[in-house]
């Protein structure tokens, strides 16, 4: 069996907000000092759920790690590696940048294609960047396989997938026959720590790497010309709280003042 | 300016006067030295007439010859049996490196029992036991080379004063042994009975048959020959002397050589049979008992390692490990093996643990006897294998050390405070152990609490171990005007650590510190968005990879910029650039900004013109006391704070308590009966004081948490300062915080 982890390099999410600034001009963002870029928190709990799949599934079962991206997306790449994955594979080419879901998943299923033997690919549910949540299901759609996103449990049997997803208002269990691509949500578990003999052999492990031309796709088709979505305006909203005492010397006069500022305000 | 009043730990002082002086005179080895040179002085000017038959009526006093070579026989077998598991640990580095100071400690810690003498309790009884034993053995030693050897000395002069120190030390170890059975029989819940053991009365009852017996003994001897024909020489042995007179008042019969049934010729053999048989069975003890910390103990004082005990151990090579720190009872090292042997289980380090103090699931003595349990079990068949196949045979025992033996949660409660090391009288050293395993866990098996481990992956991602924080590494800069970046040309860099900066509580103290030095025209520069972990959490949760791939990239940092003096907010900080960074070939001057300051104050650099008018409590943080002997440079500033009174906790100093952020656990959940923090701020509030002063980011901030739960009015709570937020308020003024740059 053979299992692919789709994982993406971002610039960290957890950063203090006063470094996060906004070229408003060019819809961009800035990179700041002291950004780290990082693994896709998502992405990491695919590659916990990819292993455990691969745990379960037997010896000759494989996970390969893809990531399209700069060079610095090797690091996540090694990531995933040193947490058990047996190989890696990188995206890299200038043609590829500043694309959008769309573009992302024609290139990936390339790769995948390119791979061949591929049953079964994971997602993040969403990249913790732009967090648009598209990537999976495109790919899905480019590969023309089933899918089933937001997983919280995935288990396999015998050619099938069962995926216990999360809904807005509890949970769904769906079965897929292999090949699928499954994304999977926050609600799995924490990746794994890597042990450190996985770690110094993670750094033996080998990254192929392919460029556009390698996976015979159009370098008009990619990056920002293939792109389909237009950034039309990028802001940091402007947040305003306002805080108000309400009066009274008693909580029950509190309560009723509250009340009524809440009325006037029509929230209640 | 207010004298302030300071009341330390007791030994922390001793270690100035008491200990000095008695150090000089020796602890039991002067008097006993002293006494057995009058013996051969003596021996050179015998003549007189007091003196005696040394086997008066024994028929058989060869005898005691084969049990001595039964003694050496049994002493051997036991040596080479517990020698032959200590082996089947690893190499241990530098054993014999700074031979001087090991002698030294064997002198001081072994011989001169200084840890013992930490509880003065058992510092007194120890040394009525021990010095009764020595001495005794020596009058003993004696009698056998006046009875074997043609040197002869026992008589005259000498004679009466032998019989007189030999008495004198017997009684000496009754005492001992007395203070011993009501600490262990009458005292409830003391250490001493926490893992009880039979030996433990054997050996206690035991010694107290063995000097009674001996008094018998020498009673009965007196009656016989000196009672009624030198009265003036039998007075020398006081003791035996007024015993003799007792028994006497019986009216028993008394013989001669030649009536050898009488009664008390009858009770003389008696004792003396049970004196011989009870004191070599005794000493048989060592090999089977804790009794062996006769030799083991001195012997640890040597193998003590001789640099700061902050520096946990360096995994040379790490890349070419099999296994990454102790899983397994062989890959301790054979020190650390030696040492659990040495273990007497007196309960002290896990008296002084705040883990245990709060009722969290470690006991630093069950561990190291749980670990010396191990050993004993599957050493001998890891030891076998070893031989038939020459590797390291982990795949020998079934039982797992960490889980089965070791439990999980009991390495990671550790905070690393080192209270246990400083205690334990016979110089075990519980931290490496403890980080050898936690090493095990995060490095080969990934298995550790969910919050180590972010904070081990944020450091990994962020350089830092703030998950989550808003503030950025200049945040704290944020109105101090210029602030001058390290460029090389200044003097020392200023060190703000990730607590100092992105810790919200942390920020007033590191403007603080940078406010002072400023004022002190100190040259000096910081690092900004350069700075980076140094390692230290990482280190002490197990990480050692990490940490050494951090320590290396800081020291290039740190040798790329022209640093060569660092003066740190943190005592982590300081510790790990101090004590640790030289394994790694980073050599710096560090000094923590309490150690700066006071000098700057001493100087007359800084000027503390304002009053702050409070009584103070002040804690020591583990790593800037205990790991680094530096208690008196704060202290030295609260008392130079005009109107500041310190008040002492009851444990302060070398015996402080840990606030529990130690060892990672700043990250951890605590399980437990209780939280660390509210134990030691309970202790702080308990002073009266109105400010608790530390030196630590991590204490200020467990200080910062603990007091709304030990004081839920918020009236009247302590309130916990930096000692560098106290002196910036003396310097300053009260209204200091608000001032910002005079440039600005
Ligand atoms: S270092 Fe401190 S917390 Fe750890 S075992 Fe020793 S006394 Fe307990
Ligand atoms: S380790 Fe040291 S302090 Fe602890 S019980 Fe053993 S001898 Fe006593």
């Amino acid at each position: 069996m053979h299992l692919v982890v789709c994982a993406k390099q971002i610039p960290d999410p957890d950063t203090p907000p006063s470094a996060f600034k906004i070229d408003e001009a060019s819809n961009s963002v800035i990179p700041a000092p002291g950004i780290s870029p990082i693994l896709s928190q998502f992405d990491g709990i695919a590659a916990e759920a990819a292993l455990r799949i691969k745990e379960a599934g037997g010896d000759d079962a494989k996970v390969t790690v893809i990531s399209m991206g700069a060079d610095s997306a090797r690091a996540a790449i090694k990531q995933v590696l040193a947490m058990g994955a047996d190989e890696g594979v990188l995206l890299n080419d200038d043609a590829f940048e500043d694309g959008d879901s769309y573009t992302t998943a024609k290139v990936l299923a390339s790769a995948i294609r390119e791979l061949g033997d591929v049953d079964a690919v994971f997602c993040g549910r969403q990249a913790a960047d732009w967090d648009m949540g598209q990537v999976g299901l495109l790919l899905a759609e480019e590969l023309g396989w089933a899918s089933a996103i937001i997983a919280k449990d995935i288990s396999y049997a015998d050619g099938n997938v069962s995926v216990q997803r999360v809904l807005t208002d509890g949970f769904e269990t769906v079965q897929m026959a292999l090949p699928a691509v499954m994304t999977v949500s926050n609600e799995f578990g924490e990746p794994r720590y890597p042990k450190l003999p996985q770690i110094m052999a993670a750094a033996k492990k080998t990254v192929t790497q392919y460029s556009a031309a390698e996976l015979g796709l159009d370098a008009a088709d990619v990056g920002a010309s293939g792109s389909r979505l237009k950034i039309e305006k990028l802001f940091i909203p402007e947040t305003d709280s306002n805080v108000e005492f309400m009066g009274g010397d008693t909580p029950q006069e509190q309560a009723a003042a509250l009340v009524q500022r809440l009325q006037a305000d029509k929230l209640i | 300016m207010t004298q302030a009043t300071s009341k330390k730990s007791a030994d922390d002082l001793q270690s100035n006067t008491f200990v000095g002086s008695v150090k000089l005179l020796g602890a039991w080895w002067a008097p006993a030295l002293w006494l057995s040179g009058m013996g051969v002085f003596a021996s050179s000017r015998a003549g007189s007439t007091p003196g005696r038959d040394t086997f008066f009526n024994i028929n058989q006093p060869w005898i005691v010859y084969v049990f001595m070579a039964a003694l050496v026989g049994l002493l051997t077998y036991g040596f080479v049996r517990h020698a032959s598991l200590w082996m089947i640990g690893r190499p241990t580095d530098g054993v014999f490196r700074n031979f001087r100071n090991r002698l030294q400690n064997v002198g001081r810690f072994g011989l001169g029992q200084d840890k013992v003498r930490r509880d003065r309790y058992a510092g007194i009884m120890h040394w009525c036991i021990s010095s009764s034993i020595i001495v005794l053995t020596i009058v003993t030693a004696q009698v056998a080379i006046q009875d074997d050897t043609p040197l002869d000395f026992l008589h005259g002069p000498y004679y009466l004063f032998f019989s007189f120190y030999g008495d004198l030390f017997g009684l000496i170890g009754l005492i001992g042994v007395g203070m011993s059975l009501y600490r262990r029989y009458f005292v409830s819940h003391h250490r001493i009975r926490w893992d009880e053991r039979l030996e433990d009365h054997l050996i206690i009852v035991g010694l107290g048959l063995i000097l009674v017996s001996g008094f018998v003994v020498e009673a009965a001897r007196i009656i016989e020959t000196e009672l009624v024909s030198h009265p003036d020489w039998a007075r020398w042995s006081f003791v035996s002397w007024g015993l003799a007179h007792l028994i006497n008042s019986f009216g028993f019969t008394t013989g001669s050589i030649d009536n050898p049934e009488s009664q008390i010729l009858n009770l003389h053999k008696w004792s003396w049979w049970i004196h011989v048989i009870f004191a070599f069975s005794w000493l048989g003890m060592i090999v089977f008992t804790k009794l062996d910390h006769l030799i083991f103990a001195p012997v640890n004082a040597f193998f003590l390692r001789t640099d700061s005990p902050g520096r946990l151990s360096e995994i040379k090579d790490i890349e070419e490990q099999e296994v990454f720190g102790v899983g397994y009872i062989q890959d301790f090292t054979w020190k650390q093996l030696f040492e659990l042997d040495a273990c007497v289980r007196c309960g002290r380090c896990t008296e002084v643990c705040p883990a245990n103090i709060a009722g969290q699931p470690l006991s630093p003595m069950h561990l190291i006897q749980d670990l010396k349990g191990h050993l004993a079990e599957v050493g001998p068949s890891i030891q076998e294998h070893g031989h038939l196949t020459g590797d390291a045979g982990r795949d020998v025992s079934p039982i797992a050390m960490i889980g089965d033996v070791i439990k999980d949660e009991s390495l990671w409660a550790c905070r690393t405070c080192g209270a246990c090391v400083q205690e334990c009288p016979v110089l075990i050293e519980h931290v490496p152990t403890i980080v050898d395993m936690r090493r095990f866990l995060v490095m080969n098996e990934a298995r550790l609490p969910a919050n180590a481990q972010q904070a081990l992956e944020n450091i990994e991602m962020r350089g830092h171990p703030w998950k989550g924080t808003a503030l950025e590494r200049t945040t704290w800069m944020d109105g101090l005007g210029d602030v001058p970046l390290f460029d090389g040309s200044q003097e020392y860099l200023y060190w703000v650590g990730c607590s100092g900066s992105l810790v919200e509580r942390n920020l007033p103290i590191t403007k603080s510190v940078f406010k002072l030095l400023r004022e002190a025209g100190t040259s000096f520069g910081v690092l900004g968005q350069e700075e980076t972990c140094n390692g230290d959490p990482a280190r002490r949760l197990g990480n050692e990879y990490l940490f050494q791939i951090l320590a290396q990239q800081l020291i290039e940092t740190f040798k790329a910029k022209g640093v060569q003096r660092v003066i740190t907010n943190c005592p982590h900080c300081f510790n790990t650039f101090k004590n640790e960074y030289p394994q790694f070939d980073g050599k710096f001057e560090v000094l923590h900004h309490t150690e700066f300051l006071a000098k700057a104050l001493s100087d007359g650099d800084l000027k503390p013109k304002y009053a702050v008018t409070a009584d103070i409590t002040y804690h020591d943080s583990c790593y800037l006391g205990r790991m680094n002997g530096t208690y008196d440079a704060p202290r030295q500033i609260i008392e130079l704070v005009p109107g500041a009174n310190l008040v002492e906790m009851q444990r302060n100093m070398s015996k402080g308590l840990c606030c529990g952020a130690g060892g990672g656990n700043m990250w951890q959940e605590e399980i437990g009966e209780r939280r660390v923090n509210h134990v030691r701020t309970e202790e702080a509030v308990s002073t009266g004081a109105s400010q608790v002063i530390s030196n630590c980011p991590f204490c200020i901030q467990m200080f910062e948490d603990g007091v709304p739960s030990i004081q839920p009015e918020e009236e009247g709570r302590i309130k916990p300062f930096d000692v560098a937020e106290l002196l910036e308020t003396a310097v300053f003024g009260p209204a200091s915080t608000e001032i910002s740059d005079p440039e600005e």
